[in-house]
């Protein structure tokens, strides 16, 4: 049976195989763009512009992400305020994607009511503004540049970004009850993984991708594993993860509770910047290669760039959907496979989009 | 108009941003219940079918690719044929952006559904400012005209350039050049690529999610409401023989060196040097 999946940043076609109990699924996805090849030639710096085009709900990331690939390339440094200020902007849009995508993607899946999506559109307007005091707009600004940041914020900036957090922190009560109305309708034991998780700090020789036509799959040494708001968590929430394991309960947990996590932590970035250092330090351009790791709001990002004579040679981008949304071998299931099996299809929407997919992100 | 129209939201080829962008609307819940939004890519909607409607709304570029089960121009052509006004979103569904080809334009020539471009409007940006989209719906369930420029662009919005309104103006007016990033000072026209005083938009005019601008923050201006977005050297000013190649729209190469030249010449000094600075802090927690 074929399944149309939609409102997951594009839309995915599940093959399942089993009547009522999915014996096995295969994931399709339809949308391809190109993108890595469409940055050949370029001039290193447009890929600033043009790569947080890859995705509208965590472009910003992206973003981040070149900037790091061409300073690993340059050897260029940057002042503690630059890093500090793109660690602020870059959890501001993990903050903002959960928040979304909980009332907007995964809340219909058990209960319909548009007054969900009017209290998610109420942090996450908030949330875009931060971001914006900051770095000019959002989504799509390119205000992260090799060698620190453009712009040159005043306490007037931090001192409404700071009562825009305030503002956050006190919605958490909400959400909260909000999570658990929604664990009123469905088991919280489905879903479970194949509990191995990737986080940023891995070994970058270890990841394989495999072609699969239009996009790639991914390995960590030879197996698949899960990436995003979980593993980053799990030593945060080792109550809830040793009673539920990785089921969707801990999953969609970790989601929640990461929201509040980096609010926090914005505040103690916050403390820490030091407005009297420079925005930016003009890096040394060089023909090399480099790569960044970073944390993207659903997981692990990988971009490689090889620039030679200011223009970019190769550039290759692993999103986080690659890795758990691949689509494995019965020995060797990704994670949102194994998620699924043996699970009664009429939880299968929720299951799949527990993972909060990217379609537009894979389809770069 | 019917009193709640009915409303298509299809995204093509592109990125999704336009959608979020106009989640930023501030009065979207209320336009949002005066239209029937039969589908959506991202909003929760009905299955999605083929079925006329009053407004379509065009989100991305089109190519020749898969679509749910079908192709994407069969998909967009089928509904287009079925709208009373269809909306070109973004630079992509305008222009065809980087990912493909756009409704009644592309970039150099015209785009497959030219001969209805009666019933077209056009919203370039990459993405939208979320007040533009609002604005066009509103205009369109209060059945009031809306004036269009050549390129099917409301006069409303694309009258104006993206410079209007930018706080580094002063820095061009007295053609004060921001050396390098990261400064509050500074126009960044001549050297880091601003396209700020040629291309159309309200940006710095009505702001970015109220309170911002990329040239505010000290991000070059880089066309993306413009047919030919995304240029190439997106970070360098295009210059012929050491002068721009593209000058502010309305005034001819000659007037505006005459004047850039005499700003010069005029100091002012107030702009010359650091507004204010910093001092090293010990907030070392």
């Amino acid at each position: 049976m074929k399944k149309l999946i939609t409102k997951i940043e594009g839309e995915a076609t599940l093959n399942i195989i089993g009547d009522e109990i999915i014996e096995w699924v295969d994931i399709e996805f339809h949308q391809f763009r190109g993108i890595e090849n469409y940055l050949i030639d370029k001039h290193y710096m447009d890929a600033l512009v043009i790569n947080p085009r890859i995705c509208g709900i965590c472009g910003h990331s992206h973003l981040i992400a070149t900037a790091q690939a061409i300073e690993n390339a340059f050897g260029a440094i940057i002042t503690n305020k630059a890093k500090l200020i793109r660690e602020l902007t870059l959890n501001f849009e993990i903050i903002e994607n959960h928040i979304k995508w909980f009332y907007i993607t995964l809340f219909p899946t058990q209960i319909k009511d548009k007054k969900y999506l009017f209290k998610a559109l109420q942090a996450s307007q908030k949330i875009s503004q931060a971001i914006a005091l900051i770095a000019g707009q959002y989504p799509h600004n390119s205000y992260a540049i090799p060698g620190g940041i453009t712009s040159d914020i005043t306490y007037l900036e931090l001192t409404k970004v700071k009562n825009i957090i305030y503002q956050l922190l006190e919605f958490k009560q909400e959400l909260w009850s909000d999570f658990e109305l929604f664990f009123t309708k469905i088991p919280k034991n489905i879903g479970k993984s194949n509990n191995r998780f990737l986080t940023k700090n891995l070994d970058i020789s270890k990841i394989k991708e495999i072609s699969n036509n239009p996009y790639q799959k991914v390995t960590y040494n030879g197996l698949y594993y899960e990436t995003g708001p979980l593993s980053r968590m799990k030593e945060y929430i080792k109550e809830i993860y040793q009673k539920y394991q990785d089921s969707i309960y801990s999953r969609i947990y970790a989601r929640v509770y990461e929201i509040f996590y980096l609010l926090n932590k914005n505040l103690e970035i916050i403390s820490k910047i030091d407005l009297s250092e420079n925005s930016y330090i003009k890096p040394n351009i060089t023909s090399n290669k480099g790569y960044s790791i970073i944390e993207a709001p659903r997981g692990v990002l990988i971009h490689e760039i090889e620039i030679l004579n200011e223009k970019i040679k190769y550039y290759n981008i692993i999103v986080p959907t690659q890795f758990n949304l691949s689509t494995g071998s019965k020995d060797n299931p990704s994670a949102a496979q194994q998620a699924l099996l043996n699970e009664n299809k009429k939880y299968l929407d929720t299951i799949f989009k527990c993972f909060d997919i990217c379609a537009v992100c894979i389809g770069h | 108009m019917p009193l709640k129209p009915k409303v298509i939201w299809i995204d093509a080829i592109g990125c999704n941003g336009c959608s979020h962008s106009f989640f930023n609307l501030p009065y979207l819940s209320t336009l949002l219940e005066k239209i029937e939004l039969l589908y959506h890519p991202l909003l929760d909607s009905n299955e999605f079918k083929i079925q006329e409607c009053d407004i379509l709304i065009v989100e991305g570029a089109i190519k020749n690719t898969k679509k749910f089960d079908s192709n994407l121009i069969d998909i967009i052509e089928s509904l287009f044929i079925n709208a009373k006004k269809v909306i070109g979103l973004g630079s992509c569904a305008s222009f065809g952006g980087m990912f493909g080809e756009g409704l009644i334009f592309n970039k150099e020539n015209y785009g497959k559904f030219y001969t209805c471009k009666n019933k077209v409007i056009n919203l370039p940006g990459c993405p939208i400012h979320p007040e533009w989209l609002g604005y066009t719906l509103e205009m369109l369930i209060e059945n009031k005209p809306i004036i269009l420029d050549d390129e099917n662009r409301p006069k409303e919005i694309y009258s104006f350039v993206s410079h209007s309104g930018c706080v580094r103006n002063e820095y061009f007016d007295w053609k004060v050049d921001a050396e390098d990033f990261g400064t509050k000072e500074g126009c960044l026209f001549y050297l880091q690529g601003c396209q700020g005083p040629f291309t159309h938009s309200t940006c710095n005019k009505i702001l970015w999610n109220d309170v911002n601008s990329k040239p505010r923050a000290g991000t070059p201006c880089f066309g993306c409401t413009e047919r030919n977005f995304p240029k190439i050297n997106l970070f360098k000013t295009d210059t012929m023989m050491g002068i721009p190649s593209k000058i502010p729209l309305g005034v001819t190469k000659r007037a505006y060196l005459t004047l850039a030249g005499i700003a010069k010449s005029l100091t002012n000094e107030r702009l010359e040097k650091r507004l204010f600075e910093y001092e090293k802090t010990n907030n070392k927690n």
